[in-house]
């Protein structure tokens, strides 16, 4: 909210700089959230006096005056307004002046005769809404004077937090900086002269629908002239950022930012009146059908459940959120009706959602009104009506419900709020504390009640005798409804600061596993591995997933990282198209990343993310799981001059995720060939599987999949891996195998077979065949061609044996390997190449 | 042959064989060298040992004192030689060794944790060290966790708050703040409780170098018999200080949340013009960290926690604000946009 200080000063007085003042609102918990100079626009301009007005010789409609600025020469300046004449006071922009909007006043030659700056409307210079004559400036203005010294002001931009709607005016405003400065907050004296007809022979009001509107004042004002506001009051209109409208309307929003209540003015003329000649509103709900023009001028069909201002020909306004085209106060208005209700807040919320028509009005009705305040709101539109558009007030109010309530009671322990706090105040110090936002305090009947909680979850305990004391709580401080709340009070007026830290000394919870810890260290072995980790929006395009068609593994294998392959959950209110589902894999993110960074040409990218998928479950309910992702494309490694540079291809990926299995488990990975097609190169992608710790695909993606991602780069590596303990999960300890004091015997064994033998298998054969000797089995070769017939290749392997607690005899070690090669004869047709 | 022609010979063959070791430029001269004197077979003294067994008996020990001290004295200078030899041929062979030292190493490759990540990390390791161990919520919740059981009733003013994103999920949303996880911490644990819930948030919000519509957030929750404001506000100093600096000034004030009771917003001097006001901050000289407050009682008992007996704060935090301020980022949506250009400077 902006708050014009020099009108906060007619509720509140303090003797503080605008910067202390913001401070101490802020520390408040009125944040000032900006502290803007009014009027700093005005550079250059200075009142000024004209002394002559003139034709202008060769236009029309021009004039041509001189103006008295100051001591020194009157200066000669060229007019288009009609309403000057010699004597006024007008405010002059001189050349180098800079007007609101950036508007630079230069000396210029207007049809031949030079103008030596300019005389301004208010309007240009926001300080009125009227553009089309010079702003008329009081006879006793002192001439030279800056226009900044004579009307700017500090505006202070306050947030105005949800809970406290009874703030967002500037009384309200008065009210806490009363608090903090210790002074005392001016509320307005309404003095509204009555001499109008009694108000029960021309004004009648039906409230049909007292739940949603259970207060409703109304007066009436006859015989007003519509015109502008006065000046002054269309100043702090526009420093409080509103645009004034006519003097009928303005009292009501002049009103609205004073007392922070809403009210409306409607156009008696335009209300239906019954057999005596009354004008009668009725507050009812729409009927199915009804239509209603507001006063945005648009036609809109009303549903049941919004509640109308409404007369006995259909609709005049939306209760609370905007008023009605046809009963608008314009020019032609004589009689004005005042409107100041109280209405639900759920109600008045929901409404201007469905209308999409979130106005000052409606946000502070939805934060729910003082019921007081429709009194003096009503009382005060009418007293400002007749002092700016004449006119007599009809004597008296229609009211539904005058009885206004006593203030509430909330009970509270004062050793309570210490202990919330962490603090040693005590009940005297909390009701001094309290007093200064006029909460007094009293000691509790015994065995009186305290609200610990209210609203969904309520709970009321019975305070010991002399433990408790009762707060009276003025009616506008309708946050205040239970024992935190005073708690919070407290503190808020001793200062936030006063509170003195201290750590923690109260229990310490027991040590929990770190369910982050093997996620942790899967990241890590990744970015020691040379991978970069990405982070990338989880909601993604519509036509992602089919545009990769990558699969959701279920990974079965994986204990309790189970994924579901169903419907994707889709944002029903997205910001945009591009982010709009939840992805189910991580894979299309990446390439995102590549295309990204290719675009800024960098073509070799090693990325990983450790993200979720998500789905709806056959149910309906949302499901969520966990995946690694990784992706490689480009030089492997970071270029060098003494080192070549080097693609990265399929065992690049595949070593990277035997590192993650060996973090993981301890175990290699068994790699199967993928054949599922979709998005992958049909003779590249390879199944992973560690038992129970990993499961997943990994593979060069098909060419196809490179084109519809606009990706450059010819290959591109990647993998999705479902591992356990990703969710939630700790990494097992490395349980240790004896190192063996004998030397082990080490042996080369090249084994043809045919090309359709894959290596995995073998590597199993020769595995199972071993005995428990077998330390090592890795293949360090693969050939093929001469002398190896076509469709042969020769796999090479390098086989460990070793005994426990001695060296293997040459002979054993060759049964050994004749084990190995039988084998591998039996199972695979494989012969030992010479 | 007598006496003295093979003492005579001996002793020639020492006085031509020293000088020559001497001179011999390498260590395959020195090779031939020994092999010439001292071989075994066609070696000089093996060939003047052959005239010994023509002598007199009587004579032969004299000799064999003298064919010993021949050969040693050959022996010796071939050893000194070949150390000098082979000091020389290392020499030149470190001298021919010799790169040029300025170029650039051979790269090791690294490659970095996201610095979100890294935040969420480094945010954990600080609270740690009080006891605080990490949870994980949902992403999808629902109104009534998002909301309701947070004391945001439906239609509530303070929902501005949050602008949601909704999904087609029957009452199904993306998690606003972390704060829903509180609930779900309550349930799992009895007091005393310490938790952080790290994870990734939605809000339906534009675009800008300041708002991002899917962001990170960090949750904070410590519930016991005699957890206060006061536990709040020194707690929160030690983080700042760990985050941001021993000397970093620190501020305590109200805010606003549902939630809790009293709120907090927690403020820490101006990273950038440290508290002398400057444009990054507002001219104020303090910059908002994170918001906090004592749980509200509603929110305890909908944990399933008896607000009569138990109290505690919870407060929670922007990863990429506290990023921002750490690493002097200007623009939240270069978290999400992966230049490696930027992540790559966190190697």
């Amino acid at each position: 909210m902006r708050v014009p200080l020099g009108w906060l000063r007619d509720y509140v007085h303090f003797d503080l700089a605008p910067d202390a003042l913001a401070e101490r609102l802020t520390l408040l918990g009125f944040e000032v959230k900006g502290l803007e100079r009014w009027g700093a626009e005005w550079r250059n301009v200075v009142v000024g006096e004209l002394l002559t007005v003139e034709k202008h010789p060769r236009a029309d409609r021009l004039s041509l005056t001189t103006v008295r600025v100051g001591p020194g020469e009157p200066l000669q300046i060229v007019c288009g307004a009609r309403n000057i004449a010699p004597g006024q006071r007008v405010p002059v922009a001189l050349p180098g002046a800079l007007l609101p909007g950036n508007r630079a006043i230069e000396r210029t030659e207007k049809m031949g005769i030079v103008s030596n700056g300019m005389l301004c409307s208010g309007d240009e210079l926001r300080l009125s809404v009227d553009g089309e004559g010079i702003l008329i400036l009081p006879a006793d203005t002192i001439v030279g004077t800056a226009l900044t010294d004579l009307y700017g002001d500090w505006v202070l931009d306050v947030d105005v937090k949800p809970n406290r709607g009874d703030a967002l005016c500037l009384v309200g405003l008065a009210r806490e900086v009363a608090a903090a400065t210790g002074g005392v907050a001016r509320f307005p004296v309404v003095a509204l002269r009555e001499d109008g007809p009694p108000i029960g022979d021309v004004l009648g009001v039906t409230v049909e629908d007292p739940e949603l509107c259970p207060r409703f004042v109304a007066r009436r004002v006859d015989g007003v002239r519509v015109a502008p506001s006065p000046e002054h009051v269309q100043r702090r209109l526009l420093a409080a950022g509103m645009r004034p409208v006519s003097n009928v309307v303005d009292a009501t929003n002049f009103v609205m930012l004073e007392l922070g209540k809403p009210t409306h003015a409607f156009d008696a003329a335009c209300v239906a009146r019954d057999a005596s000649g009354r004008a009668v509103l009725v507050v009812r709900t729409a009927r199915d059908g009804e239509r209603l023009e507001t006063l945005d001028h648009v036609a809109r069909t009303l549903t049941p459940d919004t509640l109308l201002i409404a007369d006995a020909d259909g609709p005049l306004a939306i209760a609370g959120v905007m008023g009605g085209a046809a009963s608008e106060v314009g020019a032609a208005t004589q009689d004005v009706i005042i409107e100041s209700a109280v209405f639900d807040p759920v109600s008045i919320r929901r409404t201007a959602f469905r209308y999409a028509l979130r106005s000052e009005a409606s946000l502070r009705f939805e934060k729910g009104q003082e019921s007081r305040l429709a009194r003096i709101g009503a009382d005060r539109v009418a007293e400002l009506i007749v002092a700016w558009s004449g006119g007599r007030a009809a004597s008296g109010r229609v009211d539904t419900d005058p009885d206004e309530s006593a203030p509430a009671r909330v009970g509270y322990r004062p050793a309570r709020v210490d202990r919330l706090l962490g603090t040693d105040l005590g009940p005297e110090a909390q009701a001094a504390l309290l007093a200064r936002v006029g909460i007094g305090t009293e000691p509790s009947m015994p065995g009186s009640e305290i609200v610990i909680a209210a609203g969904s979850m309520p709970l009321s305990v019975h305070a010991a005798p002399g433990e408790a004391r009762d707060a009276v709580v003025p009616s506008w401080r309708r946050d205040i409804l239970v024992e935190a709340d005073l708690a919070e009070e407290v503190v808020r007026l001793a200062g936030y600061e006063t509170v003195v830290g201290k750590t923690p000394d109260t229990a310490m919870p027991h040590v929990r596993p770190n369910p982050l810890e093997l996620r942790d260290a899967l990241r890590a072995a990744l970015a020691g591995a040379g991978l970069t980790e990405v982070v990338t929006p989880a909601l993604v395009a519509p036509g992602q997933a089919a545009a990769l068609g990558w699969p959701v593994l279920a990974a079965d294998g994986v204990a309790g990282e189970i994924a579901i392959d169903g419907p994707a959950v889709t944002v029903t209110n997205p910001l945009s198209e591009r982010h709009s589902v939840l992805r189910s894999g991580l894979v299309g993110s990446l390439l995102d990343v590549l295309a990204l960074n290719e675009r800024h040409g960098r073509g070799d990218v090693a990325i990983f993310e450790v993200g979720k998928g998500y789905a709806k479950a056959p149910d309906g309910a949302p499901a969520e799981w966990w995946r690694l992702g990784l992706l490689l494309a480009g030089s492997s490694g970071a270029p060098a001059w003494n080192r070549p540079a080097r693609p990265y291809d399929l065992d690049d990926a595949k070593g990277i995720v035997e590192l993650l299995a060996r973090v993981l488990s301890r175990s290699e990975p068994v790699w199967s060939p993928y054949t599922d097609g979709a998005p992958l190169h049909p003779g590249r992608a390879a199944r992973a599987t560690a038992p129970g710790s990993l499961a997943g695909i990994v593979g060069e993606l098909h060419p196809s999949v490179l084109a519809t991602w606009d990706l450059r780069t010819e290959r591109v590596l990647v993998a999705e891996l479902a591992i356990r303990g990703l969710s939630a999960g700790q990494l097992p300890p490395v349980r240790v195998t004896p190192v063996g004091r004998a030397q082990p015997a080490e042996r080369d064994l090249a084994l043809v077979v045919a090309e359709g033998v894959p290596a995995a298998d073998l590597a199993a054969t020769l595995r199972s065949a071993a005995g428990e000797r077998l330390r090592e089995l890795a293949l360090f070769d693969i050939y093929r061609g001469a002398p190896l017939a076509p469709g042969e290749k020769s796999l090479a392997w390098r086989v460990v044996f070793a005994a426990d607690e001695r060296v293997l005899a040459d002979d054993e070690v060759d049964a050994e390997v004749a084990r190995l090669i039988s084998a591998a004869v039996a199972a695979h047709g494989a012969r030992l190449r010479s | 042959m007598d006496l003295a022609t093979l003492t005579g010979q001996l002793r020639a063959l020492r006085d031509e064989a020293l000088p020559r070791i001497g001179a011999a430029p390498d260590l395959a001269a020195l090779e031939e060298l020994d092999v010439a004197y001292l071989g075994r077979k066609g070696g000089a003294l093996s060939g003047l040992m052959r005239g010994i067994g023509q002598l007199p008996p009587e004579d032969r020990p004299r000799v064999g004192l003298l064919v010993n001290e021949v050969r040693e004295a050959v022996e010796g200078a071939l050893a000194n030689a070949r150390e000098r030899a082979a000091g020389a041929a290392l020499a030149g062979r470190l001298v021919a060794e010799t790169v040029d030292v300025t170029t650039p190493g051979r790269p090791v490759a690294r490659g970095s944790l996201h610095p979100i990540q890294e935040t969420i990390g480094r945010i954990a390791e600080i609270f740690g060290q009080f006891g605080f161990v990490s949870y994980e919520g949902p992403e999808i919740e629902s109104d009534a966790t998002n909301f309701r059981m947070l004391n945001i009733p439906p239609d509530h003013p303070a929902r501005d708050l949050w602008d949601t994103l909704y999904v087609d999920i029957d009452g199904g949303l993306l998690r606003t703040h972390t704060s829903p996880g509180q609930i779900r911490v309550m349930h799992a644990e009895t007091p005393p409780i310490r938790a952080l819930l790290p994870g990734r948030c939605f809000r339906y919000e534009a675009v800008d170098a300041a708002h991002a519509s899917e962001f990170f957030q960090v949750e904070g929750l410590m519930v016991d018999e005699g957890t206060t404001l006061a536990d709040l506000r020194g707690l929160l100093d030690e983080f700042a200080h760990a985050m941001f600096g021993a000397g970093r000034a620190t501020r305590f004030r109200p805010g606003y949340y549902p939630f809790t009771e009293p709120s907090v917003a927690f403020d820490v001097g101006c990273l950038v013009c440290g508290g002398s006001g400057c444009p990054a901050c507002g001219r104020t000289g303090w910059m908002t960290i994170l918001g906090a407050g004592m749980v509200h009682p509603v929110v305890l008992q909908y944990g399933g926690i008896d607000p009569e007996r138990f109290q505690g704060f919870a407060f929670g935090m922007g990863v990429e604000r506290i990023a921002m301020l750490r690493h002097g980022i200007a623009d939240v949506r270069i978290f999400l946009d992966n230049d490696l250009r930027f992540l790559e400077q966190f190697r």
